[in-house]
């Protein structure tokens, strides 16, 4: 009798929080983008409107002399090019050293390697500035300030713990069963890795590819500390470096922030479709 | 040739002593069948032969050469999975092909034996299909081409139709024993199933706690199992265990004594007065005519499976049921009482340690 007097006549009150969720999630939202689209505006705008302070207004004509003053500007291919040379190997090093790294705490455990695995990882966590001194002194001894090998390798140490997490973590998904199919049929551990458990791993390695891939290129730490030269400067420093060129750089600062982020969106937008789970589905009864 | 000779193979995880000395000699081309409680080290002693595990004592020969240090692909062995084990990114073809591209056999000859080994399962059709696309049956001919392209000597199964249902089971059970008289290979075979034993097997090993109790042809472990532990697993349903005790009777012929009944035992040796377990088959257990009966029974439950059916027995001489084999549809209900006599050659006296009178 409950059950039939609560269907004929369904209690219908107003719940509030959806409403208040969705409003505060709205309100952030305008908050976080409100930056990206003063940058967008203000790359679109002549200097001479900027500097009347209209930061705020839809400009009257859209202006791209930002942007073609920008892709002209050799220093900025400079820029460009030495960003990728410091990305590209640090980000390919990393997900590699924390593939094997991976590998080995999942499928070839050994006496203590919980530990070691766990030493690895609380790396995440260690602040990057409590080192910077040290590091200093040390690549100055080795005679490499000023170029961007100190950047490449430090990259490369500060990536492994969450790629050899991310690879640990998805190679324990890989059956034992598949490691030991693939050696009865002549594979060694390499082979295994190779072509069994990374293949299999495409996803966790886009995500590591795109999150490695953005965190190196919008770095602006070390670039900073270890290069002093224009010619050696990164992109994220050139934006800054702009600056100092022009009386009022926000139209060009603005421009080639955009530009400047295109290569991460790029890989984001390429890896993405990797992004999918239930690769191993088929290998075991399923 | 591809004998393969276990000689004292022991494998110790920590404490645990998963596997004890295991003696057994294979003859090449022999199918060989391993059967035993769970956890008694059947998988433990396949893959100590497949040399995914290695042996903590005893050696291994495959074919007279000793293979206990030997890397697992330089063992001639393959080995088929319960869970198929299939490279879900790979196409069935490359799945079969795996072994021979690592091996970097040139790609048409790949090809061509690819297509030879779907010619042999009839799969054909499949090779370019991935193994999510596929069903259970057809992954496990799949996972069945991988192990046999390569040639192997020796072939391991282990519990590979475990995940089919009942109609696919036999159906593949099957082609298992074409498979067999077609390669010219020795296979050692894992199985929680009595019939894919009992069928399949030339002959069968039964393990417990890591060490062999008995082994044989299926109908010598059916007929004259070595011991309790050999009777109450082989045969299903599972024969019936009753205590007894041997008792000197008229004439000095002893007689196993159970309940209010009386047998002679039939056996040719001496058999010392004392305790002992009679075991008897459902199957050797007959409905007689009152003068015939040994005891009676009083029907518990039947169960009718079609082709024959169980009555459970309530006895005075056992606190558990006694299990009877009866035909198609015998018109019994609970409560009837059963005049039952035991078949005087079938039955099995053990004694306390359980081994056979
Ligand atoms: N890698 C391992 N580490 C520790 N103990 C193990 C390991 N592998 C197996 N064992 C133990 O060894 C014993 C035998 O295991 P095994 O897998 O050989 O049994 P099984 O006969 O195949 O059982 P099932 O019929 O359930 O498959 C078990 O007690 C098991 O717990
Ligand atoms: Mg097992």
């Amino acid at each position: 009798m409950a059950d039939l007097a609560l269907v004929a006549e369904p209690v219908k009150r107003f719940n509030p929080w959806p409403a208040v969720i969705f409003i505060a999630l709205g309100v952030l939202a305008l908050l976080f983008l409100a930056p990206t689209a003063g940058v967008l505006l203000s790359s679109i705008k002549t200097t001479r409107d900027i500097a009347l302070g209209q930061l705020w207004t839809i400009p009257s004509q859209l202006f791209w002399g930002n942007y073609a003053e920008v892709l002209a500007n050799p220093a900025v291919h400079r820029y460009f090019l030495n960003t990728l040379l410091v990305t590209a190997p640090a980000t390919v090093a990393s997900i590699a050293l924390g593939s094997l790294a991976g590998y080995v705490f999942a499928k070839l455990p050994f006496r203590g390697s919980n530990l070691l695995f766990l030493v690895i990882v609380s790396g995440m966590f260690f602040p990057p500035q409590v080192i910077l001194i040290p590091l200093f002194r040390l690549f100055n001894a080795l005679d490499l300030i000023d170029t961007l090998y100190p950047i490449v390798i430090i990259h490369t140490a500060m990536g492994i713990p969450i790629c050899t997490l991310l690879m640990r973590n998805f190679f324990a998904t890989v059956p034992n069963a598949l490691r030991e199919a693939a050696i009865l049929e002549g594979a060694n551990e390499w082979q295994v890795l190779t072509r069994v458990a990374l293949p299999l791993s495409l996803p966790a390695l886009a995500v590591l590819a795109t999150l490695q891939f953005t965190w190196i290129w919008n770095d602006f730490l070390w670039p900073l500390i270890f290069t002093q030269s224009d010619e050696k400067r990164t992109i994220m420093l050139g934006i800054v470096n702009l600056q100092g060129q022009y009386s009022v750089a926000w139209g060009v600062q603005g421009a080639l922030s955009l530009i400047a982020s295109l290569p991460t969106l790029v890989v984001f937008l390429f890896f993405q479709r990797y992004f999918i789970k239930g690769m191993t589905m088929g290998a075991v009864k399923g | 040739m591809a004998e393969l000779s276990l000689h004292g193979v022991s494998k110790s995880f920590g404490s645990v002593l998963a596997v004890d000395g295991v003696d057994l000699g294979i003859a090449h081309g022999e199918f060989v069948v391993l059967v035993g409680p769970s956890g008694c080290g059947k998988s433990t002693l396949l893959r100590m032969i497949s040399g995914l595990e290695g042996a903590s004592a005893g050696r291994i020969l495959i074919g007279g050469r000793d293979v206990t240090n030997v890397a697992p692909a330089k063992r001639g062995v393959a080995m088929v999975f319960q869970s198929y084990a299939l490279f879900p990114h790979m196409t069935a073809a490359q799945n079969i092909g795996f072994g021979l591209r690592l091996a970097r056999v040139p790609k048409a000859e790949i090809a061509r034996r690819v297509a030879e080994v779907a010619e042999t399962l009839q799969i054909e059709p499949l090779l370019g299909r991935y193994p999510r696309e596929l069903s259970g049956g057809q992954r496990q001919r799949v996972a069945i081409g991988r192990s046999i392209i390569r040639d192997p000597q020796v072939f391991l199964f282990d519990e590979p139709l475990s995940n089919l249902d009942a109609a696919l089971r036999v159906r593949m059970r099957l082609e298992i024993a074409r498979l067999r008289d077609r390669l010219d290979a020795t296979m050692v075979y894992v199985t929680h199933d009595q019939t894919e034993a009992m069928t399949l097997a030339d002959r069968i090993v039964v393990l417990n706690h890591g060490r062999i109790e008995q082994v044989g042809p299926p109908e010598e472990l059916y007929d004259t199992p070595a011991n309790r532990f050999v009777a109450g697993f082989i045969g299903a349903p599972a024969m019936n265990f009753i205590d007894a005790a041997i008792e000197a009777g008229e004439g000095g012929e002893p007689q196993v004594r159970f309940g209010p009944v009386s047998l002679p035992t039939g056996r040719a040796h001496d058999v010392a007065p004392g305790p002992v377990t009679l075991g008897v088959r459902p199957e050797h257990l007959y409905i007689a005519t009152e003068n015939e009966a040994d005891f009676r029974g009083r029907v518990e439950i039947v169960e009718k499976l079609g082709s024959e059916s169980l009555a459970y027995l309530q006895t005075n001489f056992s606190a558990e049921p006694v299990t009877i084999k009866l035909a198609e549809h015998p018109a019994l209900h609970p409560g009837d009482e059963l005049p039952v006599r035991v078949a005087r050659e079938r039955f099995h006296l053990f004694e306390e340690t359980g081994a056979v009178l």
